[in-house]
């Protein structure tokens, strides 16, 4: 697959965020090393959406939001007053937990759109489309159909079409927030071998509910809990292996197992 | 295994035919009833409608709505009735409205009546001669001058209202929602004091002025609505591809939205076109053609129609409905242009040749 971007480390220091007055987040200090897949997994509402939201600065489109801390691209803090929010974006894509293509644009167009957006020129369209469109496995099911409306997929490949369009980007760092949750177990299977794939040439951090799913595609787990009335934090990270058959702490064991959350 | 097609079944919308009877019979007994009574006891009509074949039709309905479901089926059928009985009410008064004005106007309407102006027209003159194409022409021309600085500016505001998060937007909203309240003749006359202060001279343009306080808070209200159907989602995934904000906003927002912004448009539009105060105390009126909408006086269809109802010679008058039936024509065609223009559009990427997805 071409690919010109090399995959990055993105690491957090002391990551704490705030919505209004409340603090939901506390001290989350983490490692995605290049090349290697991390999953997020914790109950709902302890705050890992909220945490992944911050790894591309997408946390403070939210009015009332607050951050303190750094993450680090590559040594670089994205925070820091040199960096803008813009090429920030341009280098740690997203996938979103329900899919969102352009209802007014074409397949086709819906791949070209994040060049577009970011005022970049486009050569070799056509090939750029296939390639992307063949990463995020849905090629063959659209070939024929590449200037039809995005919103005429099906679910899984209106999802699948978002994961293309993040990959035309070439992003250093794929951030995925729960991209299976609404999906059904043949494109479930489609996105994780994807995922599987893409993380050659990138560096990818998933959200997930699904244990099965955090042990078959992830190389480390970072397991969040959010005490009653207190921020989330990160219980236990370490390797998926480790997490899933060995935790230290006795809550990510009971978690794990399904004893709660 | 064999597959053989078999007609669509609606098993929900069988109805059997004694029920269809006694639907019938429960209008057409009410009915007869109700003419008996009128021809027996001479009471108007148009009375008799409301005090006696409202209430019978309700009674016959109850019945045969007891009948079919019993308790339940009384409430059902009173609410049926009364929904009807006032929609058409109110469909019969939209389109004798409608019809009066194709009637009357259609007698007066020629092409000569499209082009030609009222220099030469007495109140006696026949309809043969003269016509309202200067009144056309200045109509198009204050409403599209309104249109011009009102659409932009309304959907600038919009646009603030809803992409921004400015702590002003509140005030903003609310003052635009005081606006849409604004009677048009105090806006007219805001106008007339600043034309006798400033000794500016009346015009189309002033007449523009006018009727920009009425279009503005309309369109800006439409767009602010359009816009907030817009999901959020589409707007984060444009910033999560690195798009700037306004890239994120013309090739993502902009075209989810076109449609309700077209209709923001088409309100704006509807709510000055037709308006006559403003613009009988902004602007002079003129029997002749005059292309300058910046000095001298300029006839409008709404004033040509106020000026023409209240003579009380035949011909002014069917001129004046002429000139009604040509407004109710230009707001139709505006809106049939319109949306053909927002829809032309989105049929431009045709769907290609279908073929099934797996």
């Amino acid at each position: 697959m071409i690919s010109s971007n090399t995959a990055s480390t993105l690491s957090t220091e002391d990551i704490s965020v705030w919505f209004g007055q409340r603090q939901v987040l506390s001290d989350v200090s983490l490692t995605f090393p290049a090349n290697k897949v991390t999953a997020l997994i914790g109950p709902s509402g302890c705050g890992k959406s909220t945490f992944i939201r911050t790894l591309n600065r997408m946390h403070e489109l939210i009015p009332g939001a607050g951050l303190s801390g750094a993450v680090y691209l590559d040594g670089q803090d994205i925070y820091s007053e040199s960096m803008d929010a813009v090429s920030v974006r341009i280098n740690i894509g997203m996938v979103f937990q329900k899919p969102n293509p352009f209802p007014t644009m074409s397949i086709k167009d819906n791949i070209l759109s994040g060049l577009k957006l970011s005022g970049r020129k486009i050569d070799n369209a056509e090939e750029l489309v296939e390639t992307s469109l063949r990463r995020a496995s849905i090629w063959n099911e659209v070939k024929d159909r590449l200037n039809d409306q995005a919103i005429s997929l099906s679910g899984g490949q209106q999802q699948r079409l978002c994961i293309a369009r993040s990959l035309a980007m070439d992003p250093k760092v794929l951030l995925m927030d729960e991209p299976c949750s609404a999906l059904d177990p043949g494109s479930t299977r489609r996105i994780e071998e994807t995922i599987q794939e893409l993380s050659s040439s990138m560096t990818i951090v998933i959200v997930t509910h699904n244990m099965q799913q955090a042990q078959r595609v992830s190389d480390q787990t970072a397991f969040f809990l959010a005490d009653d009335n207190t921020p989330g934090g990160v219980v236990e990270f370490g390797s998926t292996e480790q997490i899933f058959n060995g935790p230290i702490d006795q809550r990510t064991n009971d978690y794990v197992n399904g004893h709660f959350g | 295994m064999s597959f053989a097609p078999r007609p669509p079944v609606q098993p929900w919308a069988k109805a059997n035919i004694g029920r269809r009877v006694q639907v019938a019979a429960a209008i057409i007994v009410p009915a007869t009833l109700t003419m008996l009574f009128n021809v027996l006891t001479g009471l108007d009509p148009n009375i008799s409608l409301i005090v006696v074949f409202l209430p019978l039709q309700i009674i016959a309905a109850s019945l045969v709505g007891f009948k079919a479901y019993g308790s339940r089926g009384i409430g059902d059928a009173i609410l049926v009735v009364v929904t009807i009985f006032f929609s058409v009410f109110v469909l019969v008064l939209l389109l004798s409205v409608l019809g009066s004005v194709i009637v009357e106007g259609s007698k007066a309407i020629s092409w000569q009546f499209l082009s030609q102006n009222n220099r030469y027209v007495s109140p006696t003159t026949s309809l043969d001669y003269g016509g309202v194409g200067h009144a056309l022409l200045g109509t198009l021309m204050v409403v599209g001058l309104t249109t011009l600085a009102a659409v932009p500016l309304g959907i600038a505001m919009a646009v603030y209202l809803t992409q921004s998060q400015s702590k002003t937007r509140g005030i903003v909203r609310t003052f635009t929602q005081a606006l849409s309240g604004l009677p048009s003749v105090v806006s007219g006359l805001f106008i007339l004091s600043i034309i006798e202060t400033t000794q500016m001279g009346r015009s189309g343009f002033t007449g523009s002025l006018a009727l920009f306080p009425l279009m503005l808070p309309t369109v800006a209200r439409v767009a602010e609505e359009a816009l907030r159907l817009v999901p959020v989602d589409l707007r984060y995934a444009a910033l999560a591809l690195g798009a700037p904000n306004y890239r994120a906003f013309f090739q993502v927002i902009l075209p989810a939205a076109k449609s309700g912004l077209v209709t923001a448009l088409l309100l704006g539009l509807a709510r000055i076109v037709g308006e006559t105060a403003p613009l009988i105390v902004t602007v002079n009126a003129n029997n002749g053609t005059s292309w300058n909408p910046f000095e001298g006086p300029m006839a409008t269809l709404p004033t040509y129609v106020y000026n023409y109802l209240s003579s009380s010679f035949m011909t002014s008058q069917q001129r004046a409905w002429g000139a009604a039936l040509v407004l109710l024509m230009l707001v139709a065609i505006l809106f049939g242009l319109a949306r053909f223009v927002s829809r032309s559009k989105s049929l431009k990427s045709k769907p290609t040749k279908k073929r099934a997805s797996k």
